[in-house]
This record gives structure tokens, sequence and C-alpha cells, in this order.
């Protein structure tokens, strides 16, 4: 018991967020409920972003009715790689990533051949919600594919790596890579068995990972170390991640984002309720940088500024940085 | 957030205040008992008649009846008499029967019987006595006696309660010579109270002669005679042979006056007889009764008043709350994973019918199954809402197969599975089968046992029988649990299990501690 009170006592003074607090402080006072289906719908996300002048992986096509699958055809046309998705997926859940054409058939990412039909079913299934929160109808989208940049060969087994960035109010307050592994099957979802690094917010250095809850230094399948290395383009990422905030209108989000080797920085989802492993990637408790951002806000509002993305990055960098 | 703050602080002492408050109201001020278990006693008194009628006259018994104005409440009175006319009237404070018969012969036998109980008595009714009377003219020498005691009394006494008192005192101190005069060698009680009286209204004091009963079981008794005097506030009680003042708690109000207790007309050698039982009873079950036999209502707007098919309802759904908080404190306190957020409540709504060990084997089985089934399906690649209703049906069919299996081998108890939430099951198997697939086996059986853990839980708790007891006598209870919940809705601390899950940090801050 008193074990128990010190563990709390230690992780309180350390910052460390929970699941009660991220609820009931920041998702609950910041994101408001009639703008989660801009988050939950990526679709709508998209668009948004398209509108915003915000980088996203190309939308080749939107399928929302089982009827228009047969526009799937025309909507791949020549290419030989794309994704499909459903809109409201979770979890990384019914999406289908097409590496390439095998004569008449496609190959996945994992190297597996299906055929038109069995695409034409996947898509059916998105349909009917088989992946959707609540499992309400859905409607598929066939994007873009993202080939991760070089510089994440050697740091991750299949898959794409992603960037997650913690924003409040448009302020960057933490930031992580997610490295897919064997374990979680090409998934960047962390409580799949992905990886997740931390990543210092001023330079794009990477710290150490967490693996399972604990703290590692290398990935488990390649032995390279996950740590110290930099990313490209990483103010891109930072502006990219702040922006974000004047897109959805929620204060509290997890941003999602990958680096494609020809495209450069994208969003691929924002997230209204992300998860508290972050921090322990970035072995930091979030509580003490989200007062931070919490109390430079009240001193805008008692100013009355309000700050572009760009000032809020620097504000992060130059608080955050340098760990 | 300041404000919000303050608001939430104030709905919930509101509600808190309330809930104590009314919850306090019921137990202090109504008396309604806080455990079924308690028990109040209920007196059973029979009074029984016995006379020899004459043969050719008409027949008529009178007989006191205790008035029940004090502290008591009868539950049952009955007047058991064959070929008997009975009429109750009331006057100067007392009750009496009547018993008439136009023709009887020989002995007869009559009955009187009172169920009555001490609690529950509603207010106390205003009460009213004479504070003055006219002197009993006494005469000659008696005159001069009666002077020569009420001297001494008047000074030794300071108000009525002590006048009386010491009147008695006096008057049994058998020695003084103007006692002897005054009793004229009859030293019984009757003639003892007498005498006090004369005294005592010389003096203007007005004394009452009370007869009570002794509630005490199995004892032959007669009535007991006492003396009362009005001092204004309240009645006072005297042992007419001890001058001690006050009635002891088990003494009933049988009649009041000069009268005897029974007149016969057209009968003779007229005996009453007491006999006394007690037995105890539940008392909830007694405030229900006196409910119906009196006027005090105060389970009139409670869930009592419900038919009782409809109670029993509630005392189930009253549960709820509570296992809905407990569901709430294992998940945002404890951090326990469950399936959905409700799903261990109805589950553990379903044990009820199946028993905790029994539930568990079956939910066990039925899950195992619909999982193994649900895996097949996913081969089949079949649209969500077709596969759903297979598992359904076959959820269905298990049931259906469990049922007979058990019937077949004697088991009854297999049959109550029939009431297990069907579609519970088949969306604990659907959503269980997600997460395993989506999080892999270990984590789908640490939700599956986490969800039977709460579960499990939450019908022990529910079905306490002293806690439903009190949760549907004092439904105001709920309001305080709304405050908890209220709080909890706010609480930011850590759940104990994130105190494992971040234990990493502190590792590593003792791994470094160490390598300095």
């Amino acid at each position: 018991m008193i074990g128990w009170w010190k563990t709390w006592k230690a992780l309180e003074a350390k910052g460390i967020m929970g699941i009660n607090r991220r609820n009931a402080d920041y998702v609950l006072k910041y994101n408001k409920r009639s703008l989660y289906p801009i988050v939950d719908d990526k679709i709508i996300t998209k668009e948004r972003a398209i509108a915003a002048g915000i980088h996203v992986p190309e939308l080749y096509g939107i399928i929302s009715t089982e009827k228009e699958i047969d526009k799937l055809e025309t909507i791949i046309g020549g290419r030989s790689d794309f994704v499909v998705k459903p809109a409201k997926g979770a979890g990384g859940d019914g999406i289908l990533v097409i590496a390439d054409r095998f004569e008449e058939r496609f190959r996945t990412i994992s190297g597996r051949i299906i055929s038109h039909d069995e695409i034409e079913h996947q898509i059916s299934s998105i349909l009917t919600g088989l992946y959707s929160l609540g499992g309400h109808r859905d409607r598929a989208l066939i994007e873009y594919r993202v080939t991760p940049d070089q510089i994440f060969k050697s740091i991750s087994y299949e898959g794409v790596p992603d960037i997650r960035v913690i924003v409040l109010m448009g302020y960057p307050v933490m930031a992580m890579l997610r490295l897919p592994t064997r374990q979680s099957g090409g998934k960047a979802n962390l409580h799949q068995g992905a990886i997740g690094v931390g990543v210092d917010l001023a330079t794009g250095l990477t710290l150490r990972g967490t693996w399972l809850n604990n703290i590692i230094s290398k990935h488990p399948d390649t032995t390279n170390a996950v740590d110290g290395v930099q990313l490209p383009n990483w103010d891109g990422f930072m502006k990219l991640a702040a922006e974000c905030y004047e897109l959805c209108g929620l204060g509290y989000i997890g941003v999602d984002m990958v680096l494609d080797q020809d495209r450069g920085p994208l969003i691929l989802e924002l997230n209204a309720r992300p998860g508290l492993n972050i921090q322990i990637a970035n072995d930091c408790g979030l509580t003490h940088r989200t007062v931070a951002v919490e109390k430079r806000l009240e001193e805008l509002a008692a100013e009355g500024v309000q700050e572009s993305p760009e000032e809020r990055v620097k504000f992060a960098q130059g608080l955050f940085g340098h760990v | 957030m300041r404000s919000l703050t303050l608001h939430l602080k104030i709905l919930i002492a509101t509600l808190v205040t309330l809930g104590i408050a009314i919850t306090a109201y019921q137990i202090l001020v109504l008396g309604i008992p806080v455990t079924e278990d308690e028990t109040d006693d209920l007196w059973n008194i029979d009074a029984k008649v016995e006379f020899v009628a004459n043969p050719k006259d008409t027949v008529k018994v009178q007989m006191y009846v205790p008035p029940l104005s004090r502290d008591y409440i009868s539950l049952n009175e009955s007047f058991i008499s064959n070929n008997y006319g009975v009429n109750v009237n009331r006057a100067d404070g007392n009750r009496k029967v009547t018993w008439s018969a136009r023709r009887a012969n020989g002995n007869q036998t009559l009955y009187y019987r009172l169920v009555l109980t001490k609690r529950y008595s509603g207010e106390k009714a205003k009460i009213k006595g004479p504070i003055f009377r006219d002197s009993i003219v006494v005469e000659g020498p008696e005159k001069i006696a009666a002077d020569a005691l009420l001297a001494p009394i008047r000074q030794h006494s300071a108000d009525v309660e002590t006048f009386v008192s010491e009147a008695i005192k006096r008057v049994n101190n058998l020695s003084d010579d103007n006692v002897k005069l005054l009793l004229a060698g009859d030293t019984s009680v009757q003639n003892k109270a007498r005498i006090t009286e004369t005294l005592l209204s010389i003096a203007h004091v007005p004394v009452e002669k009370a007869h009570t009963i002794r509630l005490v079981a199995d004892q032959p008794q007669s009535p007991e005679l006492w003396l009362r005097s009005f001092n204004g506030k309240e009645w006072l009680y005297f042992n007419p042979e001890t001058g001690e003042a006050g009635l002891p708690q088990d003494r009933l109000l049988w009649w009041i006056g000069n009268d005897n207790l029974i007149s016969v007309e057209g009968g003779k050698k007229a005996t009453v007889s007491f006999s006394l039982n007690n037995s105890e009873m539940n008392a909830i079950r007694l405030a229900k009764l006196t409910d119906e036999s009196t006027d005090a209502d105060f389970l009139e707007y409670s869930l009592y008043s419900l038919p009782l098919q409809t109670q029993q309802t509630f005392m189930i759904m009253v549960m709820i709350p509570i296992g809905v908080l407990v569901i709430l404190i294992l998940r945002n306190l404890v951090g326990l994973q469950t399936l959905g957020t409700f799903t261990p409540v109805l589950i553990a709504l379903a044990f009820r019918e199946t028993q905790l060990g029994f539930g568990i084997v079956l939910f066990t089985i039925i899950t195992a199954l619909g999982l193994s089934l649900r895996s097949y399906l996913e081969h089949l690649k079949l649209q969500m809402l077709p596969r759903l209703s297979v598992v359904l049906t076959f959820v269905v069919v298990l049931i259906a197969a469990i049922s007979l299996f058990s019937h077949k081998l004697g088991l009854e108890r297999g049959l109550s599975v029939a009431l297990f939430p069907m579609v519970i099951l088949t969306m604990t198997i659907e959503r269980l089968s997600i997460t395993w697939e989506e999080r892999g086996g270990g984590h789908a059986m640490k939700v599956a046992i986490g969800t039977l853990f709460a579960a499990s839980l939450a019908h022990i708790i529910m079905s306490i029988p002293e806690f439903i007891y009190f949760v549907f006598t004092f439904p105001a209870i709920l309001l305080i649990l709304v405050g908890f919940m209220l709080a909890m809705g706010r609480y930011r601390g850590y759940r104990l299990t994130e105190l494992v899950r971040f234990k990493a940090f502190l590792k590593e801050d003792a791994e470094r501690e160490n390598h300095k």
C-alpha cells in the first residue's frame, strides 16, 4: 500500500498523465463533441486538410455504396500501388495496401497475391461497417500509397513508420516516432507491438523508445539503434502538426504524420483521444508541458494576442526541446 | 472551468446532504429499522371472562379494555364470544366493551384478545387533566386525623409530585395512629388508595386510580393499581404502596377510575383472568402492519406501498446503480479492463438466476464455443449483420442444448441458463473476438477475465440481503451514490493499473541513480 502511494507520488512529481486526467482535463475540456466527426472520418479530415492547403496522401476516390464498387476500376486507373481504407476505421483495421500488380492480380505489401474480387469484397465489408467504430455503415477511400523515406529502412520492419505529435491548442507538446515490428504485423500501433520512439521537439533527433511498456534503445527485429536518428524536415512536421488545430478545431489531438520519400511530410489522420504511451517513449510526463502551454495561453489571452502556427512551434521548441 | 467545479461541488453537496437528510429522517424520526433482522416485541394479551349466567335473565357484561392512547398500538383486537352481541364505546378516557345476550345458561366464557406493539405510535395527542378538585367531605375524628396527617405532608413537599408521594408514604405508615384510624383496620391497597385520595382531595389535589397490566409473559396476574395525578403538563404515576413516582415501561394502562374491571348483569361469579405472551416480529413487517392499522402512513410514499410483485422487481432495480458503481470504481479507480461499460452489470444480473459458480461456468463455456464459431465464420468473410445473426442463433441453440442436457442429467440448475441474456452473450462474443484479433489472445483473455471478475463482484455486492433491504427501504441512498459518481466524473488521479503501467519511469530513475 505504501509502495503504491510512493509510486503514485513519484509519477505525479514527474508529471505523468493518467487516463483520468487526460479525459477530464484535456479531452473533455478542449475537444468539442460536435467536432469529432472531423477526426473520426478520414474523408472529412482529408477534405478539410486539402482545403487548408495541408499536405495529405492524394485521394484517388471514395466508394460509399455497393453500386459504386463498380467504379473501382476507373478509380485505380493504371496505378499499380494504392491503399484501400475504411473512413471510420480504428486501430489500422481493414486497411488494404496494394504494392504492385501481378499479371491480372494484385500483390499486397506483405506479398500476398489477391484478385480483383477480393478487393471488392474487402470494400463491401468496409461499407457494411465491419471495421468502423460501433459497426455503423462506412465509406471506403482509395488513396496514394505512402513510401516511407529511406531513413527508416534500418529501424523498421515492413509497414510505414509514422510520427505522432500531441498538439494542445495548436502547440506541439510531445512527439514520437512509431516503428512497426514483426510482432505488430507492419502496423504502427503501440498496443499491437509497434515501437514508440521519443523525438526531441527542437531538433528532430530520436530518443530512446518504448516497446510493450518497457524502455528500449534497439529495434527488436533489425537490432539497429533507434536513438540518435535525425528525422529529416523536422520543422515541416512541427508546422504541419501545429496547423492541425486550425484544421479541426479540437484542442487536444494526436496528429499522425508520415514522411513520404517523394512528397515529404503528410498528415495521415488525427486522433481525439491520443494514447499515453508517448510519455514512456519520451521518458517524460505530459502534464508539466501541457500546464506550461495552458499558462502561455492564459498570458496570450490576457494580452489579446493569437499566435500563428510558426510562433507556436517556436514556443514549443524553445520550451520543450533539447532534452 | 472554475465555476463549473464550484457548480459541481454545490451539486454534489446538495445531493449528498439531501440523501443523508432523507435517510436520517427515515431512521431517526420515522423509526424505520435499519436492518431487516431488527425485531420488535409483539404482545398477545388474552382476557378470559368467566361467569355463571342466571337462567332467565338477559345477560349484559361490561368490561374495560385498554384505551390505547399512550405508546401502544393495537394491531389486532378481537372479542370472541358465542351468541353475544359486542359493542365498544369510549367514555372519560376509558374504553368499555359490552357483551349482551338475551338468553344464556350456565357457565359462560368470553374472550378478549389484543395484539399490540410499542413502536410506531404517531405523535402524542395533547393531554389534559384536572388540576383542582373539591374536597371529599370528612367529619368528626376522621377530619381531625386527616388534618393532622396533612400538616407535615404540606411541610415536606414542594410541588404536586412530592406532595402526592409524601401523602402515599404517610398513608402507608401503619404505625401512625391517624392512619390507623382512617384505614379502620382495612389495609388493602384499594383502601389505602381511597384514603390517599380523600387526603389529597382535602388539599384540592386531584388523583385518579389507574389500573394497569404488566407486560410479562406467562405469569398469571390481575390488574395492578396505580394512582395518577396531573401536574398541568403530564400525568404523574404513583405506586399507592410506596409512593414511588413513575410508571415502569412495561405497564399497560387498562382503565381509570373507581369502577371494577367487570360488571355483570344477569350473572354471577364473574372472574377475569389475564394471560400474556410475547413474540418477536420482523420490524419492517410490523411497521407495514401498523401502517395498515393506524394513521401513521410513513410507508405510504416508500417503495413498500407498491404491489408485492412490483416490489420484487424494484428490489433488483435499485441495486443496479450499486452494480454500476462497482464497475465505475473498478474501471476508473482500479483500471480494470472490461468488455463494454455496462456489460458486466448485465452479466451480474444474469448470475442472479444461475448462481455465481454455475453462471461463470456457463458463461465461459458459451463464450468459448461462440468464439470458436466466430473464428470459423471469420474465414467465410461474412458481413457483420449476418455474422452476428449466426452467432446469436448459435448461442440460442447452445443454451437450448445445455438446458436439455442438464435436464436429462437431472441438473435443474441448467434450466436457469435460459434466462442468460442471449444478446449480451452474442455481443460479448463479438467484441471479444474483435479484441482478440486486434490485440491478441492474451489481451482478450485479460479483458474476458476482467469482465467476469467485475460481473462476479457486482453480483456479490448486489445480492447482499442487508444491502438490498437498506437501499430498498432508504432509496435516498441513491442520491449519495449519484454524488459520488459525479465526483468520480472529475477524478483525475491515476488508476491503480497505471501505477504498474508507468513503472518503467521509476525503474529508469532507480537505474540512473545506481550508475551514479
